[in-house]
């Protein structure tokens, strides 16, 4: 009883504290950090999440980022109180969260499916945490009318959701999801069931909340173009683990895997063999026996090794210029901003480049030879 | 969630077991199992064991197949149920099919012509055969006025009118369980197959008929198994050579001494029923009984994969034996007009959608008759008889009886049920289908052979002619109503709606209280009225429970269409059908609600 007491006057004072933050853009951080130990969630023999570990730092924008049944969702639920892990541990704040039961965790949730309670209206559903809180009337009122303010809701607040459309209820979901300010706000796929141009508005409506609330978001997706413009740190997911945590420019410019590399982005991935190594830089052979350079940070320095240009680094060239393998355009379309060729390399793989570059000159026509190029540092070798 | 001990490092030592044990939502389906085990399971136990307590256990049992009155009896019953069944599916589909290709307005219209019948008590529906065709009936009249008969035949009291009454009774259970897996069915599929060259009568063949096969097989069953117990049709409309096998034991049940052999009896029926039953569910899933799809016990499930497998090997080899057959059948067929197959469906369907109305309209208009036979078309109209029935005590402490006895059934009914029906949709327990399955079951038992069981039972605890006792045998059949029905829309419940309220501070009581029970109202509303009108509707059981001084509504119904043939019984049936009217339409407004939210 005295647990729920002091967790409501917590809630008051956080719901107090940040009010009439709708309308400045200060940052203060309010979120927790959450540290995931070792997880492992199975079923039967099939493990969902297995010993997986994460750190995330008070007031980050983390994306657990992953192909479908990857174990990211699972993550998400057991973070939420959903399913009960199976070993390991989940710490906010420090604290396990093991006994905690979800209703008392205090997080705000965005699903893909809105879930907005549809026998309320958008202003009762927004206020819903605020209700659960305990949050006096009056204070539940005004906060539920700034939140919605944020969020550009204010004319819907007496709709029903079914009266809304998929973006509008979208939104309404988010607003129920910060209207406590909360610490931690957990998105599972919450823009996958939305056409292109209005994922994109909302992705930068999210990122804004994000900056204006300083709360910890946790953003599930499998789509890597998402994961790279709204995060902070990417976590990307195969199989039940973690393969790689990093900044978006760190998992798109130096992936650990061939899984990272194709999952994130579109890659060029070619076998090579290496010829030496000098610090950072090594010198590689491909199949043809052309010789180029990349950057490395593993500590390969013999063998065989595959390595990643992607399409938009390569430069294309009518002659031989130095470092440049031969190659035969297979296809070339012509995208507005972009050309998009195809090119088979001398010793058989196929190359996609993007190149910006085309003003003036004819598009390279099907069977035309030309000459690929990239810079060492455009260049990395997997591990 | 899971019931699963973790291994993982807790903060406190005292991780709470037995509370944790407690919130297992498998321990809602304790009151219910309980309910059924002492009121359902022991009574069929105790009945097994009567059966056999003979001077050699299988004494009676020998009796019952060397009397021919007997194995005659059986063997007439199955023809009569399999010839049913057979009407049934070759009336049901083209009303099925009927439906689903009207629309509007229209489309309501036949569905309700086909619904309401089947909320209308059986003994009300028979009654109103028995009009129809009687000495003074609108058929007889009307044959007589165009001169096929010279006067008034006989057209009751044999097997043609145990046929016809038994079809239109159990039909709508065929066209429901047919339409839902016509339902089903994607509308594009019956383009592309067009689209690809099909003629209508191909796309009849190869497209919808496999696809609709297991609501066939469904519903030819429940036909099948349900006329196996039949009792009220065959007696009120069929002759000394049309006895079914379910009117020996409540004619040998006047006689006490007849103990023993009179369990064996229904034991038979039993056996015959549950191995109908059990045959059928090898092949289709036991799903067929509810209706319903399969219950996921855990993600995989392999033995499932199996039995689809073996099931679709099967269907093949039936389905190249009826190309065999029925393809050279059809080429011929494809000879006729196109519109031919139009046609057929819209004059079987509207002969089936008359059959069901038109008895209930003739009964309806009867029960303003001035008249004091049964005559049709009424001489002149008055309200004598509902001021009979009003002013009569006998009736009305009757119609009192079964208010309040339906209220209890349906309390207990829809108690139990709901909270079964969490545990079942919720919980992760094994053989969740084997659950389900013992639920549901009460629906296919004879209700002659339950009556018989409950009566020891009754006499044992001297509940007989008790109304708590009635109403309790009555929500024995009322349970798998209220389970099906609720476990269907506590599973259309969003699972994301209650973890969005979860994570954002409702406590489990709070979530059931704020997203799911507005999300299943309606469900739980339909439950409820369905339950109460089974307990309402219910004759065979408190046939065997009732005593002088209780009687129900359709107690007095039985006993006055057996003895005296008077409009009285049509006013009762004109209330049982605004009652049943009443109670959809009050329905309607949540339903739709309902599905604008959804």
């Amino acid at each position: 009883m005295a647990d729920k007491l002091a967790w409501r006057a917590e809630r008051q004072n956080a719901a107090d504290a940040q009010s009439g933050a709708g309308d400045t853009t200060r940052r203060g951080v309010i979120g927790s950090g959450i540290a995931i130990r070792d997880v492992v969630k199975a079923y039967g023999i099939f493990r969902a999440a297995d010993e997986v570990s994460l750190d995330i730092e008070p007031g980050e924008f983390i994306t657990l980022l992953g192909p479908s049944g990857s174990g990211k969702t699972t993550l998400l639920n057991l973070i939420a109180g959903f399913q009960r892990l199976d070993e390991g541990e989940i710490l906010v704040d420090g604290k396990p969260v093991h006994d905690v039961p979800t209703h008392k965790r205090g997080f705000g949730m965005v699903f893909q499916s809105y879930a907005l309670f549809p026998n309320m209206t958008v202003a009762q559903n927004v206020a819903f945490p605020l209700r659960m809180a305990g949050i006096d009337r009056a204070t539940a009122d005004r906060r539920v009318a700034e939140t919605l303010e944020m969020m550009r809701l204010s004319e819907h607040a007496g709709k029903m959701p079914s009266q809304m459309s998929g973006g509008q209820q979208q939104r309404v979901a988010i607003a129920r999801s910060i209207v406590l300010r909360p610490k931690v706000v957990l998105m599972d796929e919450p823009l996958s069931a939305l056409d292109r141009r209005l994922r994109e508005s909302i992705q930068i409506e999210i990122r804004q909340l994000h900056q204006t609330l300083g709360s910890t978001i946790l953003f599930v997706t499998h789509d890597q173009g998402e994961a790279l413009t709204m995060s902070d740190r990417i976590a990307v997911m195969d199989a039940g683990k973690i393969i790689q945590i990093g900044t978006p420019t760190e998992i798109y410019r130096h992936p650990k895997d061939r899984f990272v590399a194709s999952f994130v982005g579109e890659s060029n991935l070619i076998e090579a063999e290496v010829v030496q190594k000098r610090g950072n830089t090594m010198t590689l052979k491909n199949r043809a026996g052309y010789v180029f350079s990349a950057e490395s940070r593993d500590a390969i320095d013999v063998g065989r090794a595959t390595v990643l240009v992607r399409p938009e680094r390569i430069a294309i060239s009518a002659t031989p210029v130095p470092n440049s393998i031969p190659a035969t355009v297979t296809s070339a379309l012509f995208l507005g901003e972009i050309v998009r060729i195809e090119a088979e390399l001398e010793g058989g793989e196929t190359l996609l480049i993007r190149c910006t570059d085309m003003a003036g000159r004819p598009l390279p026509a099907v069977g035309d030879s030309l000459h690929v190029s990239w810079n060492a540092e455009d260049c990395w070798v997997l591990s | 969630m899971t019931t699963a001990t973790f291994g993982a490092p807790t903060s406190r030592p005292t991780a709470v077991p037995l509370s944790e044990r407690v919130k297992n939502p498998a321990l809602l389906l304790l009151p219910a199992a309980c309910f059924l085990a002492f009121i359902y399971l022991l009574p069929l136990i105790d009945l097994g064991r009567i059966s056999v307590s003979g001077p050699t256990w299988s004494v009676y049992f020998e009796r019952v197949f060397s009397v021919p009155l007997y194995w005659e009896s059986l063997v007439r019953t199955m023809q009569i149920s399999f010839t049913v069944a057979c009407f049934c599916l070759l009336f049901g589909y083209p009303t099925a099919l009927l439906i689903h290709r009207s629309r509007g307005v229209v489309q309501v219209l036949i569905a309700t012509a086909i619904v309401l019948p089947y909320f209308i008590a059986i003994l009300i529906r028979t009654y109103a055969w028995m009009v129809l065709l009687g000495r003074n009936g609108p058929v007889n009249k009307l044959l007589t006025a165009i001169g096929v008969f010279a006067e008034p035949a006989q057209l009751l009291f044999n097997r043609g009118s145990v046929l016809l009454g038994m079809t239109a009774v159990l039909m709508p259970l065929m066209v429901l369980s047919i339409y839902s897996s016509v339902a089903r069915l994607d509308k594009s599929l019956t383009r592309a197959a067009l689209a690809a060259g099909a003629g209508p009568i191909a796309v009849f063949w190869r497209v919808l008929f496999p696809l609709t096969l297991p609501g066939v097989g469904a519903g030819f069953l429940l036909v099948f198994v349900t006329a196996l117990g039949f009792f009220i049709t065959p007696t009120l409309l069929g002759g000394p050579k049309d006895q079914m096998f379910a009117m020996h034991i409540t004619q040998q049940a006047d006689f006490a001494t007849s103990e023993g052999f009179l369990q064996s009896l229904a034991v038979v029926l039993l056996v015959i029923t549950l191995v109908v039953v059990g045959v059928a569910g090898r092949f289709l899933g036991f799903e067929f009984i509810w209706g319903g799809g399969k219950l996921s016990d855990s993600p995989a499930k392999p033995s499932g994969d199996k039995a689809e497998r073996s099931s679709r090997s099967q269907r093949s080899i039936g389905s190249t034996f009826a190309d065999l057959v029925g393809w050279p059948l059809l080429r011929l067929l494809g000879k006729l007009p196109k519109s031919a197959g139009t046609w057929t469906v819209r004059l079987v369907g509207g002969f089936v959608v008359a059959g069901l109305v038109l008895p209930i309209v003739v009964v309806m208009i009867i029960s303003f008759s001035s008249a004091t036979y049964l005559t049709f078309p009424p001489p002149s109209f008055s309200l004598r008889w509902y001021e009979k029935f009003f002013s009569d005590s006998n009736w009305m402490s009757a119609f009192w009886s079964s208010l309040i006895i339906a209220t209890m059934s349906a309390s207990i009914a829809v108690t139990l049920g709901a909270s079964a029906a969490m545990g079942i949709v919720r919980s992760r327990i094994k053989g969740k289908s084997a659950i389900m399955l013992l639920l549901v079951s009460p629906v296919i038992v004879p209700p002659v052979v339950l009556g018989l069981s409950l009566y020891t039972l009754f006499l044992r605890f001297d509940l007989v002619g008790s109304m708590w006792g009635i109403a309790a045998a009555h929500a024995i059949g009322g349970l798998p109503l209220v389970v099906v029905i609720i476990a269907a829309s506590l599973q259309a419940v969003d699972p994301r709606l209650e973890q969005a309220a979860s994570v954002h501070g409702a406590s489990p009581l709070t979530v059931f209280r704020t997203v799911t029970l507005p999300a299943i109202a309606p469900g739980l509303a339909a439950a409820t009225f369905f339950a109460f009108l089974h307990s309402f509707d219910e004759l065979v059981l408190s046939l065997f429970l009732s005593s002088a001084h209780l009687r129900t509504l359709p107690l007095m119904l039985w006993a006055d269409i057996n003895y005296q043939l008077n409009p009285v019984l049509a006013v009762v049936s004109t209330l049982e059908v605004l009652l049943v009217v009443g109670g959809i339409a009050l329905a309607r407004p949540v339903l739709t609600r309902s599905r604008g939210v959804a």
